[in-house]
This record gives structure tokens, C-alpha cells and sequence, in this order.
């Protein structure tokens, strides 16, 4: 039952590298209904997996999940019309890229064993290297290059660090399984000395992957070479999926004592994301790397709130959820403008509000969400974070840390401006089609009910997502 | 006390040393086949029990590090018939005098270190150290996307060496797993190294700088 989650895709995502254009539109849209099915079950049952060893299912990765597979299946209604729209060659590739790539990170999601979590999403980088090469220009090439090597080498580092956490097992002489809750349940008796190089790797390792700065320098360009719906999936759900390898790690961290350690490296980075974000957004160009830079910003204040804990760690799994929903939808509504407005440059955009009525409204709808007005999702959550920043006594990361995000709402805000109002005022309205529309204004409208009304299941499921890391208030 | 697995282990060292002084393409990967067929073979003479399971496990590993590995990327530069340098940023004799600095200093962390499994054999993390870093120099210190990705596999067998030496916890399945990543990730590299050179006419990543901020 649990390893149908990502058995399901895994099978279609091969099967659609044999089958035509059209089938294969038709599969990737099954496939997204099945795995929404599957997910919403897992979240009502919560069975044990059939390889327990491997695989369970935990409050943290049914969020993930959940979120992974309201986001396909939305993302695949798109994709449908992108395809249609955008003359993408090899397209079978493409859809079983898309469909593979689902059933990797859901893999990452379910998986418990230290090892497996790492197979998995050293898997994810494999899956989706073919969709951004899939325009096939010298940049998307390179844009490949970078993204395949640079996140290999990292997420060997995280390997490192889960080889060395297997080491901090056999120093302190535990028997029990490699595991994330059977390490965390033993966790006062590892070796902190290994335990602590252990986390260092490891986050260093899937931060590569996560985009904290400095070692995110692949994620702009490969948000922004690769097409729309790819770029939804990787800044949507694949960032996601690396931050819960560190979320579990950190938990093992809290578990055995050592949650200054851990807690003080993780605001270091997080920072230093959101003040590398701050710089580069002010001076960009195009609009999808702008897009991909409020990405890095949005996991360095993840980082930043799992690293203070408490009340931030409730905030950073609020920032996780609403991130996903609103730049996803962001990076979907940036496919519109490019096949509007046929250029990647903020300068060759403006007038939207004239051009695509309704791509505007989605647009100027997630940068509302994204950039934290109240009383949105984002803005909750930063909310939380600064107020536990407060309360640990944290002044000075706290001080950079509202620095930055009014510098990013600045520059983003004016960038946003520029495309939306700017340039000359008579330009001819460009087509627009529903089901490039729709998917947005739902991801949108969900973000914005879930602001007022949160279901008490999930709200259980997020607290007992961060109790164990000293979260909750 | 010499234990026999520090020979085995001293060999790993010297080929470390080799493809850090190799000029040529092809010579670079056979040094790092021989690495992939010795470093695989080191968890037969570490203390633990051989089952048959370990030594089918063993088997795929030799096959898979030390033979398709290698292979591929063989493949990739002969159909592409680059030159065949490796065009470094810093040079050989440099390399090999920063690689024998890296044995010394990597033999005296390893002292440092107190890890119950290593106490039979002296070369053990040292080695997996200089392999490791090794790997990350030529990664960096190369300018050549085929060395470059030779610097890649050079540190996944130096955390290999890490990983099954210290620890008898995990699984073969696992294992098994990690190998088949590394695998496919090393087809997609020479994948993209095969567009590269095609694309640009050339596998210099100085040519990969467009884009940028």
C-alpha cells in the first residue's frame, strides 16, 4: 500500500517513454489522479510499509507527499496545455522524466532508512536532469551540467555524512536499525562527536540540493532553462523534499541533546541564503531566475526557522507548505508569460495587466503570497519565526534576517511592477487558455483558505511533525 | 603491525597519486579503473564474516566500478574524439606534490579519530581520506568535464572505502542501491558530455560560463 505511492508512477513514467504523444498526455494526467488518490488514503489510514526497514510513513513526510501530489496533478493539467502550446521536441521523454521524477521524490518522502532517503534523492537529481535539458540550447546544456554535477558532488557529501552517522552508532556501540526514528529514539546514546560531523555533511550535502547558499549557484540556472511545469516541480516540491533529509536529521539532533550545535549552523546558512537572495534579486534580468532567487530565499528562512526551533520551527513548516503552493503557481504563471510575451528578459514584458488579464492576476496573486503580505501563509509563518527568534534571544540573526526580506520585497516588488504595468499602453491581448489558468488560481485559493481555515488533522499532523524537534508553542 | 588489507590499501594510495600526475584522457581512466577494482575488493580482507551474499556483492561492485564505469566514460570520449588533455588550472607536479602533502596531513588526522573498526589496520582512513579529497582536487583543479567527472567517481569510491569499511550495518541491498546511483548518474554525465561536445566542440567547461547572477 505504502510503496504503491511511488511503484505507481515508476511503472507509467516507464511506460510513457513508449507511447504516443497523446497517450502520454492522457497517463501523466491518470497518473497524477492515482497518486492524489493514493496520498489522500495514506493520509487517512497511515499504514506501516510493507518493507518497514525502508519505508514508513511520518507526519513529516505525509505533508510533503500531500503537498507533492496536489502540485502534480495540478501541475499536470498544465502541462498538458504547455505541451500543446509550447512545441516541446521529444516529448515522451519529457512526460516519462515528469512521471519518474514524481516517483523518486515520493520515494523520498516515504523513506525512513538514512540510506534509501539518500538513494532517493540522489534519484531526483538523475530524473530530472533530462527535463532541464529539454529546450536542448547551449544554455540548457550547461544549465544540465552544472545542475548534475554540482548536485552529485553535494549529495555524495550527504552520503559521507550518513556513512558517518552509521559510524557514530557503532562508537556508542547502539543496536538498532539505520534508521531516522529508530536513531532518533536512541539518539542520547550515539556519539555526538560523529553524530555532529555526521550533520555537518549531510547538511551541506542535501543543502546543495535545498539551495542554501553558497552552494546554490545550479538553481538559478536550472530554474530557469528548464520549461515551466519542470521548473514548478523543482522549486516547488523537489527543494522540499532535500530539506526533509536535513528536518530528520536535525530531529536526531534535538533527540541526543545537541540542538545548539545543529540549531546555531542552520540559522548561519539560512542567512546567509536570504542576504545572497537580497543581492542577487535587486539586479535580475529575467523573470523566471528572480522567481528561482525568492526560492533560495524561502529556504534560507526554512533553515532559518528550524534552526531557532520552537515557535520558528512551527513557522518553517508553515513557509514549506505555503512556498510550495504560491511559487509553483508563480512558475507555472512565468510559462504563460513566455509563450505570451516570447522572452525570458523583464525588459521585452510589461503591460500584463492589458496583455493577459488573467496570467496578471495570477501573478500579481503569488507575488501578494510570496512576498509575505499579512495576513497571508508566508507572512504567518515568518511571523512565527521572528517571534521565536525574539524569544531565544536571538537579535542580531533576527535583525539581518527582517533586513533582507525588506530589501527582497523591495526589488521584487519593482520587478514585479516593470511587468506587470510598465511599457506602452496599447498592446494587442494575447490568448490565453483555461487550463493555463486554472491550475494556478486553485494552487492560489489554497494557499489563501488554508491562511484562514486549517483542517484539525493537519494541524496535528505539522504539530507532530515539530514536537520532536522541540517545536510547537 | 602490518595487516594484509594496508597493501591492498597502499595500492589505492599510489593510483590516488598517478591520476593526479596523469596528462593523458585514457591513462586517467584506466588509474581510476585499477582504484575502482582494488577499492572494491578491500571488504574481503577487512575482518568480516564472507557469506556468499558478500561476495556476489563484491562481484557487481568489482564489475560495476572497475569495468562499466570506466567504460562508459571510454566510450563517450572515443566516439567523441576530443583531445585528449586534461587540461589542468594547476599543474601536474603541483597536483602530485599537493597529493603527497594531502597523505601525509590525511595520516595525521586519521590519529586523531577513535573509531573502534579501524584498529587492525593503519592505512585505512588515512586512505579513504586522501581518496576523498583527492577526488575533490581533481574536480577542481581540472578544467577538462571528463576529468571532471573521473574527480567525481575517484571520491565516490573514497566515501565506498568510508563506507563499508567502518560500518558492517548496512544492508547489501542498500549498497546495491547506492551503486546503481552512482551508475546512472556517471551514463547521464557522459550523456551530457557527448551534447557538450557536440554543442561547443570541446569538453572545456570554461566554455559553460554564460550564465551567471
Amino acid at each position: 500500500m505504502v510503496e504503491l505511492a511511488f511503484l505507481i508512477p515508476l511503472i507509467t513514467g516507464i511506460a510513457a517513454f513508449f507511447l504516443s504523444r497523446q497517450h502520454g498526455r492522457i497517463l501523466l494526467m491518470a497518473t497524477g489522479a492515482a497518486h492524489l488518490l493514493v496520498s489522500a488514503l495514506l493520509w487517512l489510514n497511515r499504514p506501516t510499509a510493507l518493507f518497514s526497514a525502508y519505508f514508513a510513513v511520518t507526519p513529516e513526510g505525509l505533508l510533503s507527499l500531500l503537498v507533492i501530489s496536489l502540485l502534480f496533478f495540478l501541475i499536470s493539467i498544465y502541462t498538458t496545455a504547455y505541451l500543446e502550446a509550447a512545441d516541446i521536441q521529444r516529448e515522451r521523454m519529457f512526460t516519462g522524466s515528469m512521471l519518474l521524477f514524481l516517483a523518486t521524490m515520493t520515494m523520498v518522502t516515504l523513506s525512513d532508512h538514512i540510506i534509501v532517503m539518500w538513494i532517493a534523492i540522489e534519484a531526483t537529481t538523475l530524473a530530472s536532469a533530462p527535463l532541464i535539458y529539454t529546450h536542448r540550447s547551449a544554455a540548457a546544456l550547461e544549465a544540465t551540467w552544472k545542475y548534475v554535477l554540482i548536485c552529485s558532488v553535494g549529495i555524495a557529501m550527504a552520503l559521507l555524512g550518513s556513512v558517518l552517522i552509521t559510524v557514530s552508532m557503532d562508537v556508542g556501540q547502539v543496536d538498532a536499525a539505520v534508521s531516522f526514528s529508530a536513531l532518533t529514539a536512541v539518539a542520547r546514546q550515539l556519539d555526538p562527536s560523529w553524530l555532529k560531523a555526521g550533520f555537518i555533511f549531510i547538511l551541506v550535502g542535501y543543502g546543495t540540493k535545498m539551495g542554501l547558499a553558497p552552494m546554490h549557484t545550479w538553481l538559478p540556472d536550472a530554474h530557469s532553462e528548464a520549461p515551466s511545469p519542470a521548473s514548478a516541480l523543482l522549486s516547488g516540491v523537489l527543494l522540499n523534499c532535500a530539506y526533509l533529509g536535513i528536518f530528520k536529521t536535525n530531529k536526531i539532533m534535538v533527540a541526543a541533546g545537541l540542538e545548539d550545535f545543529s540549531g546555531i549552523i542552520l540559522i548561519v546558512f539560512g542567512l546567509i541564503s536570504i542576504m545572497a537572495a537580497a543581492t542577487y534579486i535587486l539586479k535580475q534580468t529575467e523573470y523566471k531566475r528572480l522567481l528561482a532567487y525568492s526560492s533560495i530565499e524561502n529556504m534560507g528562512i526554512i533553515a532559518f526557522g528550524t534552526g531557532v526551533g520552537g515557535l520558528g520551527a512551527y513557522g518553517a513548516m508553515i513557509c514549506l507548505i505555503h512556498h510550495s503552493l504560491i511559487k509553483s503557481s508563480l512558475f507555472l504563471t512565468s510559462g504563460n508569460i513566455l509563450l505570451g510575451c516570447g522572452s525570458r528578459l523583464i525588459a521585452d514584458t510589461g503591460n500584463l495587466i492589458k496583455r493577459m488579464p488573467k496570467t496578471f492576476v495570477a501573478l500579481f496573486g503569488g507575488f501578494t503570497g510570496i512576498s509575505g503580505f499579512p495576513p497571508l501563509g508566508i507572512f504567518i509563518g515568518e511571523l512565527f519565526i521572528i517571534m521565536a527568534a525574539f524569544r531565544a534571544g536571538r537579535y542580531v540573526g533576527a535583525a539581518f534576517f527582517l533586513l533582507s526580506l525588506g530589501v527582497i520585497f523591495a526589488g521584487f516588488a519593482n520587478h514585479i511592477m516593470k511587468i506587470s504595468f510598465a511599457g506602452s499602453a496599447d498592446v494587442a491581448p494575447a490568448p490565453e487558455n483555461a487550463c493555463m489558468i486554472w491550475p494556478q488560481y486553485v494552487l492560489l485559493l489554497t494557499s489563501v483558505i488554508l491562511c484562514f481555515w486549517m483542517p484539525d488533522s493537519l494541524y496535528d499532523t505539522i504539530m507532530q511533525a515539530v514536537t520532536v524537534s522541540g517545536g510547537g508553542f | 603491525m602490518i595487516h594484509s588489507v594496508d597493501t591492498i590499501l597502499s595500492l589505492v594510495l599510489l593510483s590516488t597519486l598517478f591520476s593526479l600526475g596523469s596528462s593523458r584522457l585514457p591513462g586517467l581512466i584506466k588509474v581510476i579503473a585499477f582504484q575502482g577494482v582494488v577499492v572494491s575488493i578491500v571488504p574481503l580482507f577487512i575482518g568480516h564474516v564472507i557469506s556468499a551474499g558478500a561476495i556476489v556483492f563484491t562481484l557487481a561492485t568489482l564489475i560495476i566500478r572497475g569495468v562499466v564505469i570506466p567504460l562508459c566514460i571510454y566510450l563517450a570520449i572515443k566516439k567523441v574524439a576530443i583531445r585528449r588533455e586534461v587540461e589542468p588550472i594547476v599543474g601536474y607536479h603541483a597536483s602530485l606534490l599537493a597529493g603527497l602533502a594531502l597523505i601525509v596531513a590525511a595520516a595525521f588526522a586519521g590519529r586523531y579519530f577513535d573509531a573502534p573498526t579501524l584498529s587492525d589496520s593503519a592505512l585505512l582512513l588515512p586512505t579513504a581520506i586522501t581518496v576523498l579529497v583527492g577526488g575533490m582536487f581533481l574536480l577542481i583543479a581540472r578544467r577538462n568535464a571528463i576529468a571532471m567527472v573521473l574527480g567525481y567517481i575517484m571520491m565516490e569510491n573514497g566515501i565506498y572505502l568510508v563506507g563499508t569499511t567502518f560500518s558492517a550495518r548496512a544492508q547489501h541491498i542498500v549498497e546495491f542501491g547506492i551503486l546503481l546511483d552512482v551508475l546512472a548518474g556517471v551514463m547521464i554525465m557522459a550523456v551530457i558530455l557527448q551534447n557538450i561536445k557536440q554543442t561547443f566542440d570541446d569538453v572545456d567547461t570554461a566554455l559553460l560560463r554564460t550564465l551567471k547572477e
